[in-house]
């Protein structure tokens, strides 16, 4: 299994209905974005990973080895913001160093923690969502219940069919030009040369692939009547609402619990 | 005869910006429950007949047509599409490429939600033509988990579940290997009785025993000939072998024989119609036609000698290649032959620095060919050629010249040597002409060329062939053999990978087979054909004449058996 993709599991998490999960994880995005301080998307990161493992049954390995690479690319993120920040805006930093032209200070160390793992909590909703929606699923219910247009929706689910196609085809492409004698090249304009040459070959197979699938769906009808069946069909349950509640609930109860605290605001 | 099904009269369909119409003229009949074949080298307008049948010429693929179609009594020209994949389907040739779901019951569903098909009659259609192609009980099962004969099998339940009155097979199998073939016209047999059915195929010897009647267009589409397949081969031999169309493997051997005065009369078209022949004239089999070429595989270094390799890919459950022991003599043209999915890509990736063996497994005339033991990619691109199936993949310039000088530029070879090298090469493929063209605005065929020529030019001894003949008419093969020989005398070692059992007995010296990453037979092929338990174990079956010489008499086997 690849590393932040579906994965299999029959949990109330993969039941859930992939429209209304998709909402819950957008307005949370949404509404994390609003925190300033790093308690409140960390605590929500930790509770979002939390009810991953425990309630959609995804093991621990799968979250940890799709998440941890991530976490080292916030850490540039974090030596920036720190470093950068406006201690103009503080009224009384608690300062802890200075190299050069940079000071350090608590405040300024809380508000690259809060961009970070602000960063890593989108992470989180999206490895919530992706691990547990079955792409077939997603492309079926935007159609359904997001009322796009249902070519739209085939459209989603053949690119995502193709995904591992490619990926091998690349391969080919790469090993075959190993055996002309071709190296990896170095530098920009080599390694622009050796982009050109592998996405020629690659979009030609592209082209010809999309064409021929056109062809084969639309020789089973796609498209040509006005009355189209569906074979699954998914629904909204009262579950789905819940779910979609519960997101906004527990995000009013950290955001009410971290203010009442006094640990919002960047200042501390 | 009832009704006609299909009534196609003065059809030339032309597509834009092209002067010639990519099918002219054409006028043929099909009756209902007939099983119509189609013949016609490549690019001779088969699939774009079609589409134009099914309606998507020129409903959606852009193209002028003049004539009238009559599909089950409609005019293709004024129905909708709708109309028309009512009552017609294809089954594509690219597995891949013809489906738009993950699963197996979806991809079935498919065709049936288009149609608006009532959900309570779905399971019902879905489970019959799943049950009807062999793959009941696989509705859950992802489409990247069937192999590919699985694949063309729900292709082809995709197609039932619709309930069409015609299926066209646009090419179904030419992905598969033998068995998988023999296995999905076994399916077509049963769907005569209630389907109108139309075949377009190369390879005939696998299905030629399904058909009522054969239609063969030109290369410039048009008919050429219409009528009983038997007739046709007889009458047409000439023409059929001047445009490249493969006949059945027997035909030919029958053909052979009334030139050389026997009176064979009917022609046979199956293994046991010739085997009839045989019985009541008392004739030859001959095997090849000519004798076999014995070459003197002196005892010297072996071009491959492989000593006990294993390799697994990352993160598969079961190795892929598990202690393989190969030996490849110099200059022998040697095929390697196993179902798909056995390793045999797998094991050709070893040769050539793809995957590294270790040190001790993998000797290439001799040389370890491990980085470890101090092997470079440069020197084992000397002396190893490979070539992939599908040319595109390995072109790298935008001229075909520059694309055979690129290995010695690679190397600084001084620049006359290097435009000398390239004259030669370009006369010997008969790419002259093509200098200036760019890799990828060939033909197939000369595509094929022009990789194989890249893989010579820095006088590789060792060709590695990646299903050389795959999509390849009758008459590109027999002048890919006659170079082969030219190579083979030239002292190159030809390693090929194939499914084509007709190539093997004709031209390889020697014969590996892989199964589940093990090689399970080396020999010749008149030893391979003979162990049937083996053959079924690697999906294999036995090329036409191989059979007929079976069920006629042990004396004509030995006589290849002996060539070892």
């Amino acid at each position: 299994m690849g590393l932040f993709s579906y994965y299999e599991e029959d949990s109330f998490l993969h039941r859930l209905n992939p429209s209304i999960k998709l909402l819950a994880v957008f307005l949370a995005v949404l509404i994390l974005t609003f925190a300033q301080d790093p308690y409140t998307p960390g605590l929500f990161l930790s509770l979002t990973l939390l009810t991953l493992w425990w309630v959609g049954r995804i093991p621990a390995k799968v979250i940890l080895r799709s998440t941890w690479p991530l976490v080292l690319l916030t850490i540039p993120f974090f030596i920036f913001n720190t470093l950068y920040f406006d201690l103009g805006k503080v009224m009384q930093p608690h300062i802890w160093f200075s190299i050069g032209p940079w000071t350090v200070a608590r405040e300024s160390a809380m508000a690259g923690l809060a961009l970070s793992l602000r960063i890593l909590a989108f992470i989180g909703c999206s490895l919530f969502f992706v691990t547990t929606t079955a792409p077939s699923d997603f492309a079926l219910s935007l159609i359904q219940q997001a009322h796009i247009p249902y070519r739209f929706g085939y459209a989603i689910l053949v690119a995502y069919r193709f995904i591992p196609l490619w990926t091998e085809e690349l391969a080919t492409i790469q090993a075959a030009h190993k055996v002309r004698g071709v190296g990896e090249r170095s530098g920009l304009r080599g390694k622009l040369q050796q982009f050109r040459r592998y996405a020629i070959p690659l979009l030609a197979s592209a082209i010809r692939k999309s064409e021929r699938v056109a062809i084969a769906m639309d020789s089973k009808a796609f498209g040509a009547t006005t009355q189209r069946t569906y074979y699954r069909e998914l629904h909204v349950r009262r579950t789905d609402y819940a779910f979609l509640a519960a997101t906004l609930l527990t995000l009013a109860i950290i955001f009410y619990f971290f203010a009442r605290v006094g640990l919002t605001g960047s200042a501390g | 005869m009832s009704e006609p099904i299909i009534e196609v009269t003065g059809l030339t369909v032309r597509y834009p910006l092209r002067r010639r119409p990519a099918l002219q003229n054409l006028s043929f009949t099909v009756a209902q429950h007939e099983t119509l074949l189609i013949l016609g080298s490549s690019g001779c307008g088969k699939s774009t007949l079609a589409l134009t049948l099914n309606g998507l010429i020129p409903h959606d693929i852009e193209a002028e047509i003049s004539g009238s179609i009559k599909v089950a009594g409609v005019n293709a020209a004024t129905a909708s599409v709708e109309t028309l994949t009512r009552q017609i389907g294809v089954v594509f040739q690219d597995a891949e490429a013809q489906f738009c779901t993950l699963n197996v019951a979806d991809e079935v569903a498919f065709g049936l939600e288009n149609l608006g098909i009532p959900r309570s009659e779905m399971d019902e259609r879905i489970h019959r033509a799943l049950a009807q192609v062999g793959l009941a009980g696989m509705e859950q099962r992802a489409l990247r988990r069937l192999s590919g004969g699985e694949k063309q099998r729900l292709a082809l339940a995709a197609l039932l579940a619709m309930k069409p009155k015609i299926i066209i097979l646009d090419e179904p199998t030419a992905n598969l290997d033998p068995a998988a073939t023999t296995a999905f016209f076994r399916l077509i047999a049963p769907l005569r009785q209630e389907q109108t059915i139309l075949i377009i195929e190369h390879k005939l010897d696998a299905c030629i025993h399904l058909v009522d009647r054969a239609l063969v267009l030109t290369p410039e589409g048009t008919l050429l000939a219409e009528g009983a397949p038997r007739e046709i081969f007889r009458q047409e031999e000439a023409r059929l072998q001047e445009y490249g169309i493969w006949i059945p493997q027997v035909t030919e051997w029958a053909l052979a024989l009334r030139r050389a005065g026997h009176d064979i009369q009917p022609l046979p078209l199956t293994v046991q119609e010739a085997a009839e022949t045989v019985r009541r004239l008392d004739i030859p089999v001959p095997l090849r036609s000519q004798p076999p070429r014995r070459p003197a595989f002196a005892a010297t270094v072996p071009a491959v000698k492989i000593d006990g390799l294993n390799f697994t890919y990352p993160k598969a459950d079961r190795p892929a290649l598990h202690d393989v022991h190969l030996t490849v003599p110099k200059s022998s043209l040697f095929a390697l032959l196993g179902p798909n999915g056995s390793g045999k890509s797998t094991l050709g990736a070893h040769l050539i620095g793809i995957h590294q063996p270790a040190p001790g497994k993998v000797f290439i005339f001799g040389q370890d060919a491990s980085a470890a033991a101090g092997m470079t990619l440069a020197r084992l691109t000397e002396m190893v050629g490979y070539v992939f199936q599908n040319p595109e993949h390995q072109f790298v310039a935008d001229t075909v010249y520059d694309e055979l000088a690129y290995s010695l530029e690679v190397r600084k070879e001084p620049e006359e040597r290097v435009r000398k090298r390239v004259q030669e090469l370009l006369a010997d493929f008969q790419l002259e002409l093509l200098a200036r063209a760019n890799p990828f605005t060939l033909s197939q065929g000369q595509k094929r060329r022009l990789s194989v020529a890249t893989m010579l030019t820095v006088g590789q001894k060792l060709l590695v062939l990646d299903e050389p003949t795959f999509g390849q008419d009758r008459r590109t093969t027999e002048r890919m053999i006659a170079r082969w020989r030219r190579l083979q005398n030239q002292g190159v070692t030809i390693l090929f990978i194939t499914h084509d059992m007709r190539l093997v007995l004709e031209v390889a010296d020697a014969v590996a087979v892989l199964a589940a990453g093990q090689v399970i037979f080396q020999g010749t092929p008149g030893q391979l054909y003979e162990q049937e338990d083996l053959l079924q174990q690697a999906n294999l079956v036995p090329p036409p004449l191989f059979r007929l010489a079976k069920i006629a008499g042990r004396s004509a086997l030995t006589a290849i058996a002996s060539r070892a």
